[in-house]
């Protein structure tokens, strides 16, 4: 994980362009996973509306579509707002303010976990509607794209607990504890932006 | 939690342990190239048995399912196994002496990468005791859906490729940090050696392309064992799909396979031509226009699926234009040699082919980005032929060469120039016989991947003529491996910078200390050393100053059998997928709580 | 403690106030109360164009200042925004070779 140090002296201090070597892996990283969700978004897009048989996610034929719009905009902005507190848990850990580092980032984390709270409500209520995995081709695509974004929601959330928890030691997160929140930010905020461009394309943008 | 672990008490640096929890560059680029070469052993004998197959009409060696297999295994133990890592022992074992770093940015990552490819590397060999893989390398449904393959061997390698896949991930972002980052003082991008830059740009390469395989993957694994029909035409899918994927991934893997031999030959040649490589920039340009201008030519591999007029013109013209950097280095490699003091070492004579061979193969390539002569190749032997030029005749010629001129920085003895040039001569014919005559078995209408061909179809002669030069291969390869071994009993006789050669890994000893360099080099030039000696700049005394180096550490094969163990649970049982991700939970804890001082 | 100290004096050169962030969070809520209404609106052809500006810029906010990406060295940026320009050229690549085939786009 990012946060494990590297070898030597605090990184930072020389390397050629001034940036911290993890920081740097972390960036390029997010970028490998713009491929990574770019192809199941792609994948989604090229087998949109191509269903043979219901349910469909948007309204069709008549028949009412299985997306619950306004569940799903709850849940949306409750990750917006695990955002939020994200950005607040790495100011508290840059200025050295230890409670409000330590309380943002259970709020992040609990706030984290609503939000896989309402996607398995979801998974379950499409089940019982009769969407699957192999029901049609939007099942398919829909379940592996957004359950691969919970599942990255999920280490996220592993990943903030075990910050969460470590910052309870006797030495805390150590001199370098504004940076290790910030990189768990980035992670965070990533796994954020994903779902604001899968919201759009699955939920938003009708048929 | 887990509890803050202690360091490890720092071993003599001898024995198995020091081995298993080394986090130095060095050992994991030899583990590295030891591992990979067994594979290569291993998927030549694969070839081997392919062509004894081969050599007369009708044959019985083996039957047609084993044959699937071996050609199958073949290529996915070449390409993944042997090639790709034999470039990562390089550049494990040379990017941080040659910027001037006493290791990698993250050298316990760097040890990860390496025991996650030896577990995907056993995970995917020890299919044959089960089914092995047998829908070949590029592994198209519908062939490899769960209708036509119903046994193991397929999720063997989608859980094979999967955690290679991760492997390549983490050593790529190791490798683009390091670069970026750890460079010695003066050592600017344009002083780069050749062989840094092209590392730089595969693991660019490997970043970017390795997401659209896995997506793909897991596409087939699901389609396979959880009921979706991502490539099932009847329910809304299509099998299109996975060739997009997969040769989105595809194409820039041939970068990643050829451009760290590129990469040793640009070394190699200013050496043993005794001047600097001619037009040091346009070979970077060179370089990373190749790999930028690759993302835009995937499907040439697919003109025979009907994509329609407009993108095969698209890209059938940005395939040819990648001839344009390609052809610029070749000429800078000719003009490197014109005018030269040439030695023609065993190391220049493989560069040497290098040139001529991927030449060849070359030339065959822009053939096939022309979609009307891309229909008559697709699935013959000249497409084996072709394939077979670039990747022998480039990047093993290549390697070899690296072997052969890094050998005595990295053991401390030299190779026996005798058997040397055996071992070239021998692999040199015996490659030519063995994939020349398959330009001729494609034309003659001989498809690829058949386990037997009749009598009166006139191939008879040519293929036991490839099947005489793939032994005259395997000949040379023994020759090798006892060369290998007598110079390994030979004691450590090489001075630092035995063949006179510029860049910075010939500065220190051979081989070096394990903090590589006693005092970090100022670099002045683009050939540091020559400007050095020209200059008459002495090295600089060693200050004597304690140096620290990261501890040893057994983290990161913990953690590397919790992902073989993910991998392992999708095969068999889920329980253990989940104890894997148990162990790499613990793993990471006592990673990031370990200390490092 | 000295390390802190130098923390903080970093991060206060590049990072916004309490308030800017809460603020910037307030903003990323409205934005998405528009698109829910532009998405249960009645805009014909427009709507589509529309609901992908806002998302974009719901995007370029998060990268930008909850990732501190104006703020931090150019170097992330370039490794951010062109891996992810990649990804925008080969998903619009792949999906009009797939739309060319079952819709109308003139590729044939
Ligand atoms: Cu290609």
């Amino acid at each position: 994980m990012a946060h494990a140090t590297a070898g030597h002296a605090p990184a930072h201090h020389r390397t050629n362009t001034g940036t911290d070597n993890r920081k740097l892996l972390m960036w390029f990283f997010l970028g490998s996973e713009c491929l990574f969700f770019g192809s199941l978004i792609a994948t989604y897009l090229i087998f949109k509306g191509d269903s043979v048989v219901g349910p469909f996610p948007h309204d069709h034929a008549g028949e009412k579509g299985i997306l619950d719009i306004p569940v799903t905009s709850t849940s949306t902005f409750v990750l917006l707002m695990s955002s939020v507190t994200m950005v607040l848990a790495v100011y508290g850990a840059q200025h050295g303010l230890q409670k409000m580092m330590k309380l943002s980032l259970l709020a992040t984390i609990l706030l984290g976990i609503t939000f896989l709270g309402f996607q398995t409500y979801e998974f379950r209520t499409f089940g019982h509607e009769g969407l699957n995995l192999g029901t049609n081709i939007f099942g398919a695509t829909f379940f592996v794209m957004t359950g691969f974004h919970g599942t990255h929601v999920g280490v996220g959330v592993i990943y903030l607990s075990s910050l969460l928890l470590a910052s309870f030691r006797r030495s805390g997160l150590g001199p370098e504890a504004g940076f290790h929140v910030e990189t768990a930010g980035l992670y965070w905020h990533f796994v954020d932006i994903v779902w604001i461009v899968i919201f759009t394309v699955v939920y938003l943008i009708p048929t | 939690m887990a509890t803050v672990a202690g360091t490890l008490a720092r071993p003599a640096n001898v024995g198995v342990w020091s081995w298993i929890t080394t986090v130095d560059h060095k050992r994991i680029g030899v583990l590295y190239g030891i591992t990979a070469f067994t594979f290569l052993l291993w998927g030549g004998i694969q070839a081997l048995l392919i062509r004894t197959q081969l050599a007369v009409p009708n044959g019985t060696v083996i039957d047609a399912e084993r044959f699937n297999q071996l050609f199958t295994m073949h290529a996915l133990t070449m390409i993944f196994l042997a090639v790709m890592p034999l470039g990562a022992a390089f550049f494990n074992f040379l990017t941080p002496l040659m910027i001037g770093a006493r290791d990698v940015a993250f050298p316990r990552l760097n040890a990860l990468s390496y025991w996650v490819y030896l577990g995907g590397g056993l995970i995917l060999t020890s299919s044959f005791f089960w089914d092995a893989p047998s829908a070949g390398w590029f592994n198209y449904v519908p062939l490899s859906g769960q209708t036509y393959t119903s046994d193991l061997g397929i999720d063997f390698y989608v859980v094979g490729l999967l955690t290679l896949g991760t492997s390549s991930l983490m050593a790529a972002l190791n490798f683009t940090v390091t670069i970026i980052n750890m460079r010695a003082p003066g050592l600017t991008m344009m002083r780069l050696p050749v062989f840094v830059w092209m590392t730089l740009i595969i693991s660019f390469l490997l970043v970017l392309a390795l997401p659209p395989l896995t997506v793909g993957l897991i596409q087939l694994l699901f389609d396979r064992n959880f009921d979706t029909h991502f490539f099932v035409p009847e329910a809304g899918g299509d099998p299109i799909l996975w060739q997009h994927l997969f040769w989105v991934f595809g194409h820039p893997e041939v970068y990643i396979l050829i451009l760290p031999a590129m990469g040793i030959v640009s070394e190699v040649l200013p050496v043993f031509a005794r001047k600097p490589l001619f037009g040091y920039p346009a070979v970077v340009f060179a370089g990373v226009a190749i790999a930028f201008l690759g993302w835009a030519v995937w499907s040439h591999h697919m003109f025979t699926t009907g994509m329609g007029t407009v993108p095969r013109t698209v890209f059938a013209t940005n395939t040819m234009i990648i001839a344009v950097p390609t052809g610029i280095k070749i000429f800078n490699w000719i003009g490197t040699l014109y005018g030269g003091s040439i030695r023609f070492t065993t190391a220049m004579l493989f560069s040497i082919a290098f040139i001529v061979t991927f030449t060849i193969g070359g030339i065959s390539g822009v053939m096939h980005a022309s979609p009307p002569i891309d229909g008559q190749h697709q699935d013959s032997y000249f497409v084996v032929a072709h394939i077979h030029y670039v990747l022998f005749g480039g990047a093993v010629m290549g390697i070899f060469s690296g072997i052969y001129f890094w050998f005595p920085k990295m053991t401390g003895r030299f190779l026996s120039e005798g058997l040397g040039k055996l071992h070239f001569w021998l692999m040199f014919i015996g490659m030519n016989m063995t994939f020349f005559p398959m330009h001729f078995l494609g034309l003659a209408g001989m498809p690829r991947r058949i386990y037997t061909y009749d009598q009166g179809l006139d191939w008879g002669f040519w293929n036991m003529f490839a099947t005489i030069g793939s032994y005259v291969i395997g000949i040379s390869i023994i020759v090798f491996v006892i060369n290998f071994f007598r110079s390994m009993r030979q004691p450590k006789t090489a001075p630092n910078n035995p063949w006179d050669a510029a860049t910075l890994e010939w500065a220190t000893t051979s081989p070096p200390p394990e903090h590589d360099f006693d005092v970090v080099p100022t670099v002045r030039a683009r050939d540091p050393l020559w400007y050095d000696r020209d200059h008459g700049i002495e090295a600089p005394e060693p200050t004597g100053e304690h140096i620290h180096m990261p501890p040893p550490s057994y983290y990161p094969i913990l953690m590397a059998s919790g992902v073989a163990l993910l991998g392992i649970g999708v095969l068999s049982h889920l329980a253990l997928t989940a104890l894997g991700a148990v162990v790499i939970i613990y793993s990471i804890w006592g990673w990031a709580l370990e200390p490092t001082d | 403690m000295s390390h802190a100290e130098q923390a903080s004096e970093v991060s206060e050169q590049h990072g916004l106030t309490v308030r800017q962030y809460l603020m910037i969070g307030a903003a990323l809520t409205v934005i998405t109360i528009i698109e829910l209404a532009v998405s249960y609106s009645d805009l014909g052809s427009a709507m589509v164009p529309i609901l992908l500006a806002l998302s974009a810029v719901k995007f370029v906010v998060v990268v930008a200042y909850f990732m501190h990406l104006r703020f931090d060295s150019a170097l992330f940026t370039r490794m951010f925004v062109g891996s992810f320009l990649l990804a925008l050229a080969i998903l619009v690549a792949l999906v009009s070779l797939f739309w060319a085939d079952s819709h109308t786009l003139p590729l044939k």
